[in-house]
């Protein structure tokens, strides 16, 4: 069923807050299952959960959703009154559980995709139902009054007929404006909002959320609410008056046909609980706001967040680069050549201090921490582990290492190729690891370190190990060896994992073996500028090696002339510039290339005139300026006409459209817009060099 | 979207189809689908760029953007000209990139039906093999260019 288009606007913000909410229970399960228990917090967290995801898909009519997230709050509510019929169904709870989780997150993706959420979730249903049977089957009595309950629609068997009729119960018969369409949603909104003023709340019908067909019931008879308020009634009176869309209310009062006439609506499984006693609200729980829609923000509370739209993040960004160009813009401006400003130039650099700031808090925005995709990768050891019943522990370091988000998502798909290659291929199966004095418990081990301007991701495994013979002779079969075999370092043999349509299995897993995965890692993680590598030592394991350069959008740069062209060179590679004065300084080597001495030593010279085809009549060694240049372990001399003054700039990557032509690797990093509006290429020492 | 939303845009598109903008390059008369064009501007600063194809002549800055020029003469393998009040970049789109093509001038906007197109020659002249097709109009022979093959050579294959 596509969704009502009033609710179109809530839509994005129901797949954030599900997803969210989703990836919590995730981790909790996980924890849990590991300790084999489940806490107290734990609990109410998980029910909370599914509460508000139940809630929130109710009224997007995503019903199916709805169900399976009542049918798991059910089970948490059994729990949550006592923990520790956990043990009668323990595993069977985590694995239906965990199968629900997935469920739910499929249907939300499905939403995203389509807008619709078709998948039939009665089978888990059937099976949650059946656990809270067995859970609630091993309490020996079975309470009748004071069952706690929470919102009206928690319990399956929502039999109420009242042991006392006391005149404190009040039974309201509420109409809704006519064609405003959903009454069997706003009937439940309308109980979520009386949840908190009441001690008891009833309702015919009983779980109006649940069936749209209720609807015109709803609108024919009205809808008829019982509750016994917890200070006055008049508080109660008025939230259904401020509530929308009500048309009328009318208290009713027929103190005598209580009993029996508030009677269940069909939902089965009628169990011990339906033992006739009046279940009391308790207002303690955390209500279910479920019917507003944005105000679920960060459950756990540990940090309070702000979800924000990403554009309005990039714009902001934009404009951090225009104001620190505008800025530069400012205090250099040709009007002020001459003058002696000392208290303007000591605001400058006030200014200049304050955009600095301004700069890193911004860029640190979209800077998000490791641990979460760590966290996912948690789920699929666990769930692979189970599917090829190997023991196998994951181990992460790092996780608050931050990356832009953008490399965050980029590099998801990457890890799980390269842990699920780990278990299925690198991790062996318990006995052999056994036989082969390993422990049976294999481990995985992922890492995230920032190191020189970089990031460094390891995802390592003590299992199998490359085996380079296998490895060669299937390249050699299939054809791609490009140079005889004794050649090969083991390096690069391991390096053709990462050809397309390489793999040594022989056999096709549902997880791995079609030669897919690894040169697909390969082009996502160069997509962001980065490096994949790998090392091995047979018998003892594998680690793969990411390498992501951290891109900074902002360059203190000294902007050099070369002909008609202004180049920006950053002030980082920069070692010293000076004239040449004497001959003596230049020297030639034994291919021609010209060299520099400088105090005893000789450094290579190039002429970015010549390299870059610049036409300028600076090409003598003395009207010109030399810049000496260094990356890394690597240092050289360039040549260029006149160097105009130091600035800020901020990069732009080269349009996408000279893709083909490889400017990086000239020595041209991007470029830059100045604050008159010119363009100015930007060099990078390190590929400057590397070309040389 | 409300359906008169949907209505005027699909008016728009409707108005672009079989509309060309026409251009000079000496004294041949070329065309581009209107679909294709972003804006025309003329001709401002241009930034070289070292290492690209003779005919790239740079980049230029259009509003805070930086857009990759092309020269349509050499690209042509025609005979550079200098660049007067006449010439003109036509900002064209492809593949969402960006591009700007300059011209010696431009004409106007023409309405080319179905029936008045031809196909174009096998061999030819300079750029006979990035025309989509000929079409007359008047006593004007407009040779219609082909943006897929026109920059076929220039963007990467993945």
């Amino acid at each position: 069923m596509p969704i009502d288009p009033s609710m179109e606007p809530m839509l994005e913000t129901f797949i954030y807050e599900s997803n969210t909410l989703l990836e919590q229970l995730d981790e909790i399960l996980l924890e849990s299952e590991k300790s084999k228990d489940l806490s107290e917090d734990n609990i109410n967290e998980i029910f909370r959960i599914m509460h508000t995801i139940k809630g929130s898909s109710a009224m997007m009519e995503f019903n199916g959703i709805s169900t399976l997230a009542h049918a798991v709050e059910d089970v948490f509510f059994i729990l949550r009154d006592d923990p520790s019929r956990l043990t009668s169904v323990n595993e069977a709870l985590f694995d239906v559980v965990f199968k629900s989780s997935d469920f739910l997150k499929a249907e939300i993706e499905s939403v995203q995709n389509s807008g619709e959420a078709t998948q039939d979730p009665s089978e888990m249903i059937a099976e949650l139902e059946r656990l809270a049977a067995i859970m609630r089957g091993e309490a020996q009595s079975a309470p009748a009054a004071a069952v706690p309950s929470t919102a009206p629609a928690v319990s399956p068997a929502s039999v109420v007929s009242a042991e006392e009729s006391t005149d404190d119960h009040y039974r309201v018969k509420v109409h809704f404006e006519e064609g405003c369409q959903m009454e069997n949603i706003r009937a439940f909104m309308l109980m979520t909002q009386l949840h908190d003023l009441c001690d008891e709340l009833e309702s015919i019908p009983s779980h109006p959320e649940n069936d749209a067909s209720l609807c015109s019931e709803i609108i024919k008879n009205g809808f008829l609410i019982i509750f016994k308020p917890a200070s006055s009634a008049d508080d109660v009176f008025r939230a259904i008056e401020n509530s929308v869309n009500i048309k009328t209310y009318e208290v009713v009062k027929e103190a005598q046909q209580k009993q029996g006439a508030l009677s269940s609506e069909g939902e089965t499984s009628a169990s011990s609980k339906s033992d006739g006693a009046i279940f009391p609200v308790q207002k303690k729980d955390s209500p279910a706001t479920s019917s507003s829609n944005a105000s679920t923000s960060g459950t756990k509370a540990k940090q309070s967040l702000v979800s924000v739209n990403q554009s309005k993040v990039d714009q902001l960004m934009d404009l951090v680069g225009e104001l620190v160009t505008t800025e530069s813009m400012v205090v250099s401006s040709p009007d002020l050549k001459g003058l002696h400003l000392d208290n303007f130039y000591k605001s400058a650099r006030e200014l200049r201090k304050l955009t600095d700031e301004l700069q890193d808090v911004v860029m640190s925005i979209r800077m998000v921490p490791l641990s979460g995709l760590f966290q996912r990768m948690n789920r699929i050891v666990r769930d692979m582990c189970k599917k090829l019943d190997k023991e196998v522990e994951l181990v992460t370091e790092g996780g608050e290492t931050e990356v832009d988000k953008t490399i965050n998502d980029a590099i998801g798909d990457p890890f799980m190729h390269m842990i699920r290659n780990s278990l299925d291929h690198g991790i062996e199966f318990p006995e052999e690891r056994k036989a082969m004095g390993k422990p049976e418990k294999g481990k995985v081990t992922i890492s995230a370190q920032n190191i020189g301007g970089e990031i460094v991701i390891k995802i390592s495994d003590d299992g199998r190990g490359l085996d380079t013979e296998a490895l060669l002779s299937k390249a050699r079969n299939n054809g791609i060896l490009t140079k005889p075999e004794s050649e090969y370092t083991d390096k690069e043999i391991f390096s053709l994992i990462m050809l397309p349509g390489f793999s040594t299995n022989q056999e096709v897993t549902e997880y791995s073996g079609r030669g897919v995965g690894m040169d697909v890692v390969r082009k996502n993680v160069e997509k962001v500028g980065g490096t994949l590598s790998i090392d091995s030592k047979q018998g003892q394991g594998t680690t793969f090696t990411i390498k992501i350069p951290l891109t900074l959008a902002i360059v203190d740069g000294m902007e050099i002339a070369v002909g008609g062209s202004i180049y920006t060179l950053p002030i980082t590679s920069i070692k010293q510039s000076f004239k040449i004065r004497e001959d003596r300084q230049i020297i030639y080597d034994t291919d021609g290339t010209e060299m520099i001495m400088l105090r005893g030593e000789c450094f290579p010279l190039i002429r970015l005139h010549q390299l870059f085809n610049a036409e300028t009549e600076i090409t003598d060694l003395h009207d010109g300026i030399v810049i000496q240049i260094e990356s890394g372990d690597k240092v050289a001399c360039i040549f260029a006409d006149e160097l105009l003054g130091e600035q800020q700039v901020v990069v732009k990557p080269f349009p996408s459209f000279l893709g083909k032509y490889e400017l990086k690797k000239l020595g041209l990093s991007g470029c830059t817009i100045l604050g008159d509006g010119s363009i100015s290429l930007i060099l990078d020492a390190n590929n400057l060099l590397n070309a040389y | 979207m409300s359906t008169e939303n949907i209505a005027v845009s699909e008016d728009a598109l409707d108005d672009l189809s079989g509309r060309y903008l026409t251009f000079y390059i000496g004294d041949t008369f070329y065309g581009i689908e209107l679909l294709h064009i972003l804006e025309i501007i003329s001709i401002q600063s241009i930034t070289s760029v070292p290492g690209l194809p003779h005919y790239y002549k740079g980049l230029i800055n259009l509003r805070g953007k930086v857009v990759p020029v092309i020269d349509v003469r050499l690209k042509f393998n025609q005979e550079e000209h200098a660049y007067d009040e006449k010439s003109c970049i036509i900002v064209v789109t492809i593949q969402d990139m960006q591009v700007g093509l300059i011209v010696d001038s431009v004409d106007e906007v023409v309405t080319i039906e179905e029936d008045q197109k031809n196909v174009p020659p096998e061999l030819g002249g300079s750029g006979a093999r990035y025309l989509s097709s000929i079409a007359r109009i008047g006593d004007k022979v407009i040779l219609n260019i082909d943006c897929d093959k026109f920059f076929q050579n220039d963007l990467r294959l993945y």
